[in-house]
């Protein structure tokens, strides 16, 4: 628990400005991996999506390993060409989502896993192109988006995957109430965002 | 395979981020005393430098008035980045050697150490700012980190990579001493390409492997890790020897840098161990008929960066 916290309290720390300090150190590249650090919102999307990947049957998450950064790359790729959009309540509905789909230990078809990955990739995409200044380097940004994408998706589900496949029923009720607190954010942030409309 | 060349080819020199950098030049004219300025302005003007100086120090350009102590303290400068990557400032004592320090957004505060014996504040300071630049030069040399995924790739796990990877390490930290020290020297340019090669060398290595041939990686891969090792170590020290560092302080920043290469190294080679092994948890390979592509895509890059460093030594 007390890692948990420390995790968030960490997460939601970062400032974006800390996105700048490491594109003038180490680059863009590592500036598009580390972008997603810089907001509380896509730490616990792709979390939860890779949790929720990991609760579900191996041959059906296993396809998110290339779902998830593609989505990422259109996502990135409209945001880029077309503006990065308000997202607030999208964000806020798809923790909810995710969260409810987790906690309820849902089984989802593999397409409907899919589609959920590439949706959440593109939202995301678009959210962090936001995140690119105007003398980005563009296609270093979006790999090392891209990148980070996979390995968050590979190596979380993965990890999930193993930590729920023992006979110990208290994992998944872990899992299920890991989902619980994330839907119930989703609805905080939810009714943030939407007092403001 | 077409469209993967095609992409290479397309690639522009722009995609390396050159930012500019500046000279601070110091000449000391009296005890404590100095006469200088900026021998290379940064383009975004030296009006625009934010630099700090230690407590006793009064700069009005051209002159620098420091009192009795002299220029010894911490120098930074607050606003490196993207418009202005890296200052030398270049001090040239009464009766003494010139000395050097190089600033970067990485290392951002240097100590200027007086003519006596340098205390442990010193040789705290230049550890922390060499072992964030070896981090930093081995996570932004692709060519080293696509060369040690090669062997990792070839030789999978187990005590046999690590052995592959302590050969790495000591034939790189061997030939950058040597190289730092000025006992071996090789031109930068066609020790670029051939550190391009051994990556070249490697994927045709994979690729052998995933036909079932042993090459020579997979039957001595120590031996090949420790001789491309040697390569690669000098690569690194061009990188140390560009940062123009004071002889004295040589051995501790040799040192430190070469702690922060291993840091960063170490960080990626668990990075991909355990990549490795979710990938196999989740039963995701690649299928049979795609098996070597990544080898082929190692291959291809390193061949792009071999002729085009190739062209670029014909060409100078």
């Amino acid at each position: 628990m007390k890692r948990v916290l420390c995790v968030l309290a960490f997460a939601a720390a970062c400032r974006p400005a800390e996105a700048h300090i490491v594109a003038s150190r180490l680059g863009d590249f590592y500036a598009g991996a580390l972008h997603p650090l810089t907001g509380l919102e896509d730490a616990l999307l792709w979390v939860v999506l890779c949790v929720l990947a990991g609760t579900q049957n191996v041959a059906r998450a296993r396809w998110l390993v290339v779902l998830f950064p593609a989505g990422l790359l259109a996502g990135f790729a409209a945001g880029t060409a077309f503006g990065a959009l308000d997202i607030a309540v999208a964000d806020a509905g798809f923790m909810v989502l995710l969260g409810g789909l987790l906690a309820g230990a849902v089984r989802l078809p593999g397409p409907a896993l899919g589609a959920l990955a590439v949706l959440l990739g593109v939202m995301r995409g678009v959210a962090n192109a936001a995140g690119a200044a105007a003398d980005t380097n563009l296609p270093l940004f979006a790999a090392g988006l891209a990148l980070a994408g996979y390995a968050a998706i590979t190596l979380v589900t993965a990890g999930t995957e193993a930590f729920r496949d023992n006979a110990l029923g208290w994992r998944m009720i872990t899992l299920r109430a890991a989902g619980s607190w994330v839907a119930a954010i989703g609805l905080m942030a939810g009714g943030y965002a939407l007092r403001a409309v | 395979m077409i469209r993967l060349l095609l992409l290479l080819l397309c690639a522009t020199p722009a995609m390396a981020h050159e930012a500019s950098m500046g000279v601070l030049q110091f000449r000391e004219v009296r005890p404590g005393s100095y006469v200088g300025g900026w021998t290379l302005e940064p383009t975004m003007g030296a009006a625009r430098v934010q630099l700090q100086l230690p407590g006793q120090c009064r700069l009005d350009l051209p002159s620098l008035e420091c009192g009795p102590r002299g220029l010894v303290g911490r120098v930074s400068i607050g606003n490196l980045g993207a418009d202005m990557s890296a200052v030398l400032i270049r001090l040239v004592p009464l009766g003494g050697e010139p000395r050097s320090y190089t600033l970067t957004s990485a290392s951002p505060v240097v100590s200027i150490l007086g003519a006596g014996t340098p205390g442990w504040e010193a040789w705290a300071e230049v550890a922390r700012t060499y072992v964030n630049i070896g981090i930093d030069h081995i996570l932004l040399g692709a060519d080293h980190l696509l060369f040690v995924l090669g062997l990792i790739w070839i030789v999978r796990g187990g005590w046999t990579l690590v052995r592959t990877i302590t050969a790495f390490t000591l034939g790189h930290s061997v030939s950058l001493a040597a190289a730092a020290y000025g006992v071996l020297g090789v031109p930068e340019r066609p020790l670029n390409a051939c550190i391009a090669l051994s990556i070249v060398f490697v994927g045709v290595e994979i690729v052998k492997l995933q036909r079932g041939e042993a090459g020579m990686t997979a039957r001595y891969p120590w031996a090949i890790a420790l001789g491309f090792g040697l390569v690669h170590g000098i690569g690194f020290a061009g990188a140390l020897s560009a940062l123009g560092i004071e002889r004295a302080l040589l051995l501790p920043a040799l040192l430190s840098f070469n702690i922060g290469v291993e840091i960063g190294q170490l960080g990626f080679v668990l990075l991909v161990l355990a990549l490795i092994a979710a990938h196999r948890r989740l039963r995701a390979t690649l299928p049979g008929w795609a098996a070597a592509a990544p080898a082929y895509a190692i291959g291809t890059v390193a061949a792009f960066w071999f002729v085009g460093r190739v062209a670029r030594m014909v060409a100078a």
